[in-house]
């Protein structure tokens, strides 16, 4: 190993530097890899998809919250003309229940009227045919008692109702 | 480089070790402040990580403003080491200037043209590897030299060793002259007594408050180039 100092001005050109800077260009760029740059630009690179998966999630996310929103939209819109369907249909049959209910009402109070007219003239006609049949008898009896004298019934009778149809007419006059 | 340098011969090949030995001190700074920068990597950034993301975020921008994404995904290491490695030479001679017994220790390894040819020899290197193997060396030799137009040979062929030498002295002349100035400076403090002493105490300060500024041009300018040269190595124009 031949090694010499020389100390003072350069002496012609030193080309080991060139090798050297070429070593230690090479040696501090593997470390640099090893060591500095590999784990940054990998994490880097990593944080960069990340990132953009994140944004890609994001997009997708919005228009899936933006179709729910449009979708509600639709329904809340359906649900209020079903709404007012129902309402509509409701209040067209209360109508016509009311108009039924009405119409019942009526009918049956005819009806009722009607009776109660029939009743009513029925009862009076009893009411008068019992009277005549009283009044026949009794006046027979007071005629008999009176004049002693035996009247035919009929003959009695067709005096009597002689006699009420006169009463009703002035009945009726009145 | 005015000092004298340290040479010594290992294996017959001559060292210049007052080059020698900032150039290790500063890749040891490099690897060292980006090897406590990249600890403990998270997907949430802490503050270092946001550092050293955003350096290498620069330099990536750099290669993508001169090649198409998927080419120059290969070249991120390559620029970021470079950078960074010449960033912190460019610095290294501001702030530790070693001199002993007229043989200099420790300055900016970029003040001497030695380490700037050879970092400019070593990536255009590279970038022709790249094209010979990209192109095969009939395809390398045609992009490179015969076009666009096959009678600019002489110019294209001359154009390389020109790129070759204004890669490496541009960044040697800037940094070297501001060591020289910051120098001149020293010696101008220590010419006079306290009476040079106080106004050199702020020029010392603005000049290397500039030459910090240069350094960092500098270090970018030289990545841009490096990046420019290996893309229209390994690009058909």
């Amino acid at each position: 190993m031949s090694s010499t100092f020389l100390l003072g001005a350069a002496n012609g050109v030193q080309w080991g530097d060139t090798i050297f800077y070429l070593v230690l260009f090479i040696v501090l760029m593997a470390l640099l890899k090893h060591f500095a740059w590999g784990p940054v630009s990998e994490m880097m690179d990593k944080r960069a998809d990340k990132i953009s998966g994140d944004l890609d999630s994001a997009e997708s996310a919005r228009k899936k919250a933006e179709d729910l929103a449009t979708q509600r939209q639709d329904a809340l819109k359906d649900s209020h003309f079903e709404a007012s369907k129902i309402i509509e249909r409701a209040k067209k049959n209360g109508e016509q229940q009311k108009a039924t209910i009405v119409s019942d009402a009526q009918e049956r109070a005819q009806t009722l009227k009607v009776n109660a007219k029939e009743d009513i003239s029925r009862e009076r006609q009893d009411a008068l045919d019992s009277v005549k049949n009283d009044v026949a008898e009794l006046s027979i009896e007071i005629a008999s008692k009176i004049i002693r004298k035996d009247l035919d019934a009929n003959d009695q009778k067709a005096l009597i109702d002689s006699y009420i149809e006169g009463l009703g007419k002035q009945n009726e006059a009145k | 480089m005015n000092e004298g340098a340290y040479v010594q011969e290992l294996f017959g090949i001559p060292f210049n070790l007052s080059n020698d030995i900032p150039g290790l001190i500063a890749a040891a700074v490099v690897f060292f402040l980006l090897f406590w920068l990249s600890r403990n990597i998270q997907l949430r950034p802490n503050k270092r990580q946001n550092f050293i993301e955003w350096i290498i975020d620069f330099t990536n921008g750099i290669i993508k403003g001169i090649m198409p994404d998927e080419e120059g995904k290969k070249f991120g290491l390559l620029a970021f080491t470079l950078f960074v490695f010449i960033f912190i030479s460019n610095q290294l001679g501001l702030m530790l200037q070693l001199t002993a017994n007229g043989t200099s220790y420790i300055s900016s390894p970029t003040s001497s043209a030695m380490t700037t040819l050879s970092l400019a020899f070593m990536v255009l290197m590279l970038a022709h590897f790249l094209g010979v193997k990209k192109f095969g060396f009939k395809g390398y030799f045609k992009n490179t030299y015969l076009s666009p137009i096959p009678f600019l040979f002489p110019l294209s062929v001359l154009e390389e060793f020109t790129n070759f030498l204004t890669l490496a002295l541009r960044l040697y002349g800037n940094i070297y002259s501001g060591e020289v100035l910051l120098k001149l400076i020293y010696k101008f403090a220590t010419s006079f007594g306290i009476a040079s002493f106080i106004p050199a105490v702020p020029l010392e300060l603005i000049w290397q408050g500039f030459s910090v500024f240069i350094g960092s041009i500098q270090a970018y300018v030289f990545v841009t180039l490096t990046m420019v040269y290996i893309s229209q190595k390994v690009e058909k124009e």
